[in-house]
């Protein structure tokens, strides 16, 4: 297994990785804009033969609400289920809240996750530490609710 | 005196003030105040081309297209020295992505109005799109002249210099202006941009040591701020003039992110350790430094891992003993595809299979029981058993596949709830041509957790690639209904979304799905879908040529621009551009294959309902379609500039597929790829094809020269391929047969030079073919290769039946299904007699494969396979 930052050629890897394992899938303009903007914040999990088996993909929240920290959120996190217990996904964010902190000072980190999604829930909760800090409702396009999550980085 | 363009352009004051508030009113996309107003000055000056223009521009942008464009091309010939109008006019090209015609519009409103920033800044980024880099260093460089204070001007020359490969002077106009700088803000992105492009110039012009200072200084200061990058570049900085600290470099950014295999290959070559060309030595060297590496992180598993690799004999087995069985105890499911690269290495997979038949025995429930009865102890936990199991079967998988299946129903039977092992067995039928098999194993995966897409995507996957090969036409629709299950409810079709998000994994597989089924004009239109996404891709870089200068995100943008020229070389465009162009060429040689599949298939009673069904869908998509269309022309917002795309005329596929043009058509998918094969940018297993395509297409259209450049390539990349000795025949059988078709007395030299090249004297085509025959003769492509080439030369058909009868009677030749079923396609195509035979007798030689079996047959196979999922759904429908 291999961790490393993500690079341009990594994007499609990234896109195909995320429409093959989750339901909240982006075109790749938007992948462009994430890695153009925050390029040091999006890491990559390669097999072997160099295939995206996991990847993070983070931003800086350009427009904190009034009195918020600067803060990093996590667009969409994921490793294909055939890769799972190796701890790929807490790698994975590990750097990128590294980078979050030390390039842009952020002071804690955000995310959000679907009610009915227990396993990611149990993921960001128990294993990366995340706590619930409101719900959103109807976030999702289908009028699901969303957890939002922040883990401080200070 | 006729009035000149200037005072025809000349408004009275009233209209002129009216003129600015125009302008002013586009700015702010009021555009409906801004067609009054334009309006107003048109009825006293009805003649003025500039607010013509403007007028059109505006109705374009409220989506009167037609209207709006007839009057942009109304004002131009009104006002043809006007640089608003033909700035307005490039600008409607532009909408158009007419990038080329744009660019010289443009140049057109600057001939009028040299300095217009907007224009110039428009015209670099089209300069950028197009690959212009000469024109674009000009465009940058008047820009900087004219706003010298503007910071962005200044990285936007060095960035247009260094696109143009002029890193040197790329750099003189950085350190200039970063001369000039001045107050700059404690931890400031756009200066640690800066500094750290400063760096990649000097570190790309060799000069690595003042690369080096550049980035020691700057990161000391903290004007560099990305640590990452800080600690990657002064790694490969040091190693790059073999500084003795660089090993210190490596360990440092080791110990920031131990799970990347690069770090330790940096650190194990910086101590001088050549990771090709191992000694005992050097080898010993680098396992105790990884050793030390593991025992320093141990929950990385990279450095033990890269060890694995590097190891041989007993330090091999003893490091891969404990790593192999901690994989097993905690349920690692890549543990396999994670091993499995080392097997290269014969001794190492005996080592493996040792070490994992040892684990069996300690981990099986007969020796939990015993040790029960001795111990009050538990015994080991039954996961290891069947994740032990799960990891054997996937070792077996591809030499013995029935092994496997054994292995796979003892896991089965010891826990029968785990996805994971109905994948495997789905993978290892499917392998072993079980297609149908392989769907009802991955169905019963799906149904153990519906929440997965994961397992969702394989399900889909696994019923495309069954089509045309026991599952028919419907199961396309099946996979669809599958898909649907995670795509956007609000999509007019799960397809469509998946259109939509870009996934050419969908499109791809679809796409062969129709193939497989004969209709080509749908599997056509999938392979368009496909060459649209990757336009798309290429377009998307054009906002960025802007926003990234404005951001000085410079370094990622100077990748992002490599990486777009290159971007065709995914396999994904590849195999669509290779699919399509074989198509098109089938339907080139044969047109009544467009309608083949409509009249002489039978419709399954599945196929109708899902014919009607798509029929109901198309006509409701097409009402609301039209009730949009109605609310739309009632609403006053900006559609910008860009035409709407158009609706499918082409449903079904059948334009497509009946199309005057079939090898432009190809020609045009293949065009891009040709540079890439040549740069090395096509991965290996594409290449040749690529060529075979485009040999291929160029043949047919008379293009000697064309179809003799892509066989020499061919040759330098594999001279023995089946599929180039195939077309070497081919060639020098039409250019000996027929009169030159290049009239071009240089291309005829390169054609006889190129001929005597790959063709000895004398010697004749039958006997070039024999021989290669006879060198490849284990070989079932070659065997296909050189029957076709046969068939090509005149033999008679029983002779070529002989040579496609040699894939099943020949003893030396390995066994493989995807190759007979070839072998039976072109026996059908060759309209032999002995088709039926063939099949009949690969029918028993892969026992377990079902793509041999009789369309009868393998539906009550599939039907009986998948039974128990549908009297399971059943309740589910009377809800």
């Amino acid at each position: 297994m291999n961790i490393r930052p993500a690079r341009v050629d990594d994007l499609l890897g990234m896109q195909a990785c995320n429409l093959q394992n989750l339901p909240e899938n982006y075109t790749m303009k938007y992948y462009l804009y994430h890695a153009l903007t925050w390029p040091s914040l999006s890491y990559v999990a390669e097999d072997d033969k160099g295939r995206i088996v996991g990847y993070i993909l983070a931003k800086m929240e350009e427009e904190s609400a009034e009195g918020e920290d600067t803060h990093g959120h996590v667009t969409s996190i994921s490793v294909l289920r055939s890769y799972r217990r190796l701890g790929i996904a807490k790698k994975l964010m590990l750097q990128s809240q590294d980078a979050m902190a030390s390039l842009y000072r952020a002071s804690f980190v955000s995310l959000h996750v679907r009610k009915s999604n227990r396993a990611a829930l149990g993921l960001y909760r128990d294993t990366l530490g995340f706590t619930v800090k409101d719900i959103e409702k109807k976030y999702y396009a289908d009028g699901e609710d969303a957890y939002a999550m922040h883990l401080s980085l200070k | 005196m006729p009035p000149t363009p200037a005072n025809k352009r000349a408004l009275a004051p009233k209209e002129a003030a009216l003129f600015k508030e125009l302008l002013t009113f586009y700015e702010s996309r009021q555009l409906k105040n801004g067609v009054k107003t334009a309006e107003k000055i048109l009825k006293k000056h009805p003649e003025h081309g500039e607010t013509t223009c403007m007028k059109g521009l505006l109705l374009t942008h409220l989506g009167k297209r037609e209207e709006g464009v007839e009057l942009v091309k109304k004002g131009l010939r009104l006002d043809l020295t006007s640089h608003i109008c033909w700035h307005v006019f490039g600008l409607i090209q532009k909408g158009e992505k007419d990038y080329e015609g744009t660019l010289k519009s443009y140049g057109q409103a600057l001939k009028f109005d040299k300095e217009n920033q907007n224009i110039l800044r428009d015209a670099a980024h089209l300069q950028t799109q197009l690959r212009h880099f000469d024109s674009l260093v000009e465009s940058r460089y008047i820009l900087l002249r004219i706003r010298p204070n503007a910071r962005s001007n200044w990285i936007a020359l060095s960035v247009a210099y260094y696109l143009a490969e002029n890193p040197k002077e790329a750099l003189k106009v950085l350190e200039h202006y970063e001369s000039i700088l001045k107050n700059i803000p404690m931890f400031d992105l756009e200066y640690s941009e800066t500094m750290l492009y400063h760096v990649r110039l000097l570190e790309e012009l060799g000069e690595f040591s003042q690369a080096l200072s550049t980035l020691d200084v700057n990161s000391k200061s903290r004007a560099i701020l990305d640590r990452t990058t800080v600690m990657e570049t002064r790694a490969r900085l040091l190693s790059a003039s073999s500084a003795p600290n660089a090993k210190d470099a490596w360990r440092a950014v080791i110990d920031h992110n131990p799970n990347c295999v690069d770090y330790y290959r940096g650190y194990l070559r910086s101590q001088g350790i050549d990771l090709e060309n191992l000694t005992d030595e050097s080898r010993a060297q680098a396992l105790a430094t990884l050793k030390d590496f593991s025992e320093m992180h141990p929950k990385a598993s990279t450095p033990t891992r890269l060890a694995l690799t590097l190891a041989t004999g007993d330090d091999f087995r003893s490091l891969a003993q404990p790593y192999i069985l901690s994989g097993l105890t905690r349920g690692i499911p890549s543990l396999y595809a994670d091993i499995k690269p080392l097997y290269v290495d014969k001794q190492k997979q005996s080592a493996v299979e040792s070490i994992v038949a040892d684990a069996l025995a300690s981990f099986s429930p007969s020796q939990a029981s015993s040790q029960a009865s001795t111990s009050s102890d538990s015994g080991p936990d039954p996961t290891h058993y069947l994740w032990t199991l799960y990891f054997l079967a996937q070792h077996h998988s591809h030499q013995d596949p029935q092994k496997a299946l054994d292995i796979i129903e003892k896991a089965i039977e010891h826990t029968p709830s785990l996805p994971e092992l109905y994948t495997l067995k789905a993978k290892t039928l499917k392998r072993a041509g079980d297609l149908v098999g392989g769907v009802a194993a991955i169905e019963t995966a799906r149904d153990l957790d519906g929440q997965d897409r994961f397992l969702n995507t394989k399900s889909w996957k696994y019923w495309l690639r069954a089509c045309g090969l026991g599952v028919y036409q419907d199961g396309v629709d099946r996979a669809g209904e599958i898909a649907g299950l995670f795509t956007k409810k609000d999509a007019p079709s799960p397809a469509s979304d998946l259109e939509d998000m870009q996934s050419s994994l969908f499109l791809l597989e679809e796409a062969a799905a129709h193939r497989r089924c004969g209709k080509l004009g749908p599997a056509l239109k999938k392979y368009n879908a496909i060459a649209k996404v990757f336009n798309d891709i290429e377009d998307d870089q054009f906002d960025f040529h802007g926003y990234s200068i404005r951001k000085f995100t410079v370094n990622i943008y100077l990748n992002t621009i490599k990486w777009e020229d290159q971007l065709r070389s995914h396999p994904a465009y590849v195999t669509a551009a290779i699919e399509a162009s074989r198509i098109f060429v089938e339907l080139h040689d044969d047109p009544s294959l467009a309608s083949a599949a409509e009249t002489t298939a039978q419709l399954t009673d599945a196929e109708k309902k899902a014919k009607k069904k798509a029929q109901k869908a198309a006509q409701k998509a097409k009402v609301q379609d039209d009730k949009k269309g109605s609310t739309q022309s009632s609403a006053n917002e900006d559609k910008g500039l860009e035409p709407q795309t158009p609706k499918d005329d082409d449903p079904d596929g059948m334009k497509i597929a009946t199309c005057s043009d079939p090898l432009e058509r190809a020609a045009k998918f293949l065009a891009p790829l040709v540079p890439l094969v040549v740069a090395g940018h096509v991965s290996s297993r594409h290449a040749i094809d690529v060529l075979a395509a485009v040999y291929d297409v160029a043949v047919r259209r008379g293009k000697l020269l064309q179809a003799a450049k892509a066989l020499t390539q061919a040759k330098k990349l594999d001279p023995d391929h089946p599929e180039l000795h195939l077309r070497i025949v081919d060639f020098l059988h039409r250019t000996s047969s027929k009169p030159e078709a290049e009239a071009d007395a240089d291309a005829d030299e390169v054609l006889t030079s190129f001929v005597s090249q790959i063709r000895t004297q004398d010697q004749s085509l039958d006997t070039l073919n024999s021989q290669y025959l006879q060198r490849f003769s284990t070989s079932a492509p070659a065997a296909l290769a050189v029957a076709t080439a046969q068939r090509i030369l005149g033999s008679e058909l029983q002779v070529v039946e002989g040579t496609i009868f040699s894939t099943v009677e020949n003893p030396d030749i390995k066994r493989d299904w995807k190759a007979n079923l070839r072998a039976f396609k072109l026996l059908t195509t060759l309209k032999s007699g002995r088709a039926d035979e063939f099949r009949t007798r690969c029918d028993e030689q892969f026992p377990l494969s079902t793509v041999f079996k009789l369309k009868a047959e393998t539906e009550s196979i599939l039907k009986n396979a998948l039974q128990p999922t549908e009297e399971d759904e059943k309740p589910e429908v009377k809800e």
